[in-house]
């Protein structure tokens, strides 16, 4: 109780201050509930700062709380400067991502987000950004995707919606778990060969030549795009394919 | 349910086996204050591992649903059960249930490690390290009286004294209602990762419907002290759509399972119970519908229902018989 009160700084006899009494030493000590609190609330101070990574905040603390006398307490603070840089760079721990801040993704190179009013379901906007992302390059075989926790953390979304995300693009074989590590990139999205997709290109930007000089407009030729692009799944039989379900916002009937 | 689970997420185990029972069970539920009925007939099984929002106008009974629940009253008709089959307040209930009521009760004048303390003090299971690390996380200083902090971290600390308790089920009353947009999503941030890292099952009571279509997987309508509305998002929304049309065939359309109808001079927009399967009149569009809108369609329609198949004796969704109009 001492030193809470009067004593500005909690734990302060148990820090780097040896000096403030002064005397003789008061290491033998026993310490108080009230002291091992405020000493574990020191580093948790620290913690927050950053100066202090997880696993040796936890193990300070421990001994903070498990502490007997006040010899015990010292070098509870060893290497914390209150001013300094952080001693300990902040580890990527999932520790909660720091709500606001957002997690640290831990080995992901990709960071998902949401935009609200696309009317696009949740689920579907993380499988399609990871496509997008994997189409791009800025995935590739081997990348992990971010954790779901993580992915809670930072979006505040529910962890089925993300579940939901993953699995399906399990489902696709773009991804695959790996159990205690996380999910990881499996395949590409691009199956053709770079050759064949620049004469495809070619062939299509004649088409959209066409089509211009016919008077589509970018709308009309995203219509008919689309439309003959169900046809020809509905044709080959695989309604039940992902992109054509998916990507459904309107089954209109004119 | 459908969740993978050989898809090693960080989820933990006890998640897995609690999957099968209902976090929230009642039956023929109803509470009665003086004359007047706060809930009635409320018959509802709200799975495990879900985030299960709870959402209606004021007065429509739901503090009361979660009052019941987690034991602070006692039902006038009915019963409750909770974790699979707990009575509501007994002692098993009470251990596995955390509560933060809507106003999100602090002893003001107590800094927040005596909270802490107290809350130690006060249950037989709370895990100081993890509380202690969170507010650390979350940048709220030990030493603070709760009644200093700031609305955003007033609520962070009563949901961290709540979670430190390890509950199964989290129960919270309107926990953003005084919140801003920061600490709203904060502190969901918070709820939805102790879902995702303990499999803790959460229902919460909210006005704020834009936010639910991310954070509710399940979710509960209620208006006039009655359940409206029940069921996993996911099938909600797949087993209603949109349709627009012209407005003078929206009569048509009457017999049919019509939640809820907007009509210009010209056009009509009729919600209905309809799958993407199902046939769409000629002339007509259909279109998916979202959380809020679903959720805005039943809330000016109270006399619709959409219950779960265990319902019995329901096979209309619509237990009176016309929709009421709303002209545009």
């Amino acid at each position: 109780m001492a030193i809470d009160k009067g004593n500005g700084a909690p734990g302060g006899g148990a820090g780097a201050s040896p000096a403030s009494g002064g005397l003789y030493s008061d290491q033998h000590l026993r310490v108080s509930d009230a002291e091992r609190e405020a000493v574990s609330g020191r580093l948790a101070e620290h913690f927050a700062a950053g100066r202090l990574d997880r696993a040796e905040f936890d193990d300070r603390v421990g001994r903070a709380m498990s502490a007997k006398t006040r010899a015990d307490l010292r070098g509870l603070f060893a290497g914390l400067s209150e001013t300094g840089a952080p001693a300990v760079p902040e580890l990527p721990r999932g520790g909660g991502g720091t709500p606001g801040g957002g997690p640290r993704g831990p080995g992901s190179p990709i960071e998902f987000r949401l935009d609200a009013a696309s009317g696009v379901p949740t689920y579907l906007q993380l499988v399609q950004q990871v496509e997008h992302a994997l189409r791009l390059g800025y995935l590739k075989p081997g990348d992990q995707l971010p954790k779901v926790r993580d992915v809670v953390a930072s979006l505040a979304i529910n962890p089925n919606t993300v579940l939901k995300a993953y699995r399906e693009l399990e489902t696709k074989g773009l991804t695959a778990g790996r159990p205690g590590q996380g999910t990881f990139i499996q395949a590409t999205l691009s199956q053709v060969a770079l050759p064949e997709l620049a004469g495809l290109r070619k062939s299509l930007l004649g088409w959209l030549t066409t089509a211009g000089a016919a008077g589509l407009d970018q709308d009309g030729i995203v219509a008919l795009f689309t439309s003959a692009l169900r046809d020809f799944h509905e044709r080959r039989g695989d309604t039940g394919d992902r992109r054509g379900a998916a990507s459904g916002e309107t089954e209109g009937v004119a | 349910m459908n969740m993978n689970m050989n898809m090693n997420m960080n989820m933990n185990m006890n998640m897995n086996m609690n999957m099968n029972m209902n976090i929230i069970e009642t039956s023929g539920l109803g509470k009665r204050y003086g004359s007047t009925w706060a809930l009635r007939e409320c018959s509802l099984a709200v799975p495990a591992g879900h985030v299960a929002a709870l959402i209606g106008p004021n007065g429509a009974g739901k503090t009361t649903l979660l009052n019941l629940a987690v034991g602070l009253a006692a039902p006038t008709a009915g019963g409750v059960t909770v974790l699979g089959g707990w009575p509501a307040g007994s002692l098993a209930a009470l251990d596995g249930i955390a509560f933060v009521a809507q106003d999100t009760p602090l002893y003001r004048n107590l800094s927040v490690a005596d909270m802490l303390h107290l809350t130690r003090n006060l249950n037989r299971r709370f895990d100081q390290a993890s509380a202690e690390a969170r507010l650390a996380e979350l940048g709220i200083p030990p030493k603070r009286k709760a009644g200093k902090l700031s609305g955003g971290q007033q609520a962070q600390l009563a949901l961290t004294l709540a979670l430190a308790r390890r509950p199964r089920l989290l129960v919270l009353d309107e926990p953003m209602a005084m919140l801003d947009p920061i600490a709203r999503h904060d502190f969901m941030a918070t709820v939805l990762t102790a879902a995702a890292d303990d499999g803790v099952s959460v229902v919460l009571s909210s006005h704020v419907l834009a936010e639910l279509e991310r954070v509710a997987d399940y979710l509960i309508m209620m208006s006039r002290g009655r359940v409206q509305v029940a069921g996993e998002v996911d099938e909600l929304l797949a087993s209603h759509r949109v349709l627009t049309g012209p407005a003078g065939e929206a009569d048509r359309y009457a017999e049919r399972p019509v939640v809820h109808v907007r009509r210009g001079g010209a056009q009509a927009h009729l919600l209905v119970r309809a799958s993407a399967d199902d046939p769409v009149p000629p002339g007509w569009e259909a279109h998916p519908v979202g959380l809020e809108e679903l959720a805005l369609a039943y809330l000016r329609e109270p006399g619709a229902a959409a219950l779960p198949g265990p319902a019995r004796g329901r096979t209309l969704p619509l237990e009176t018989g016309q929709p009421s109009e709303v002209t545009q």
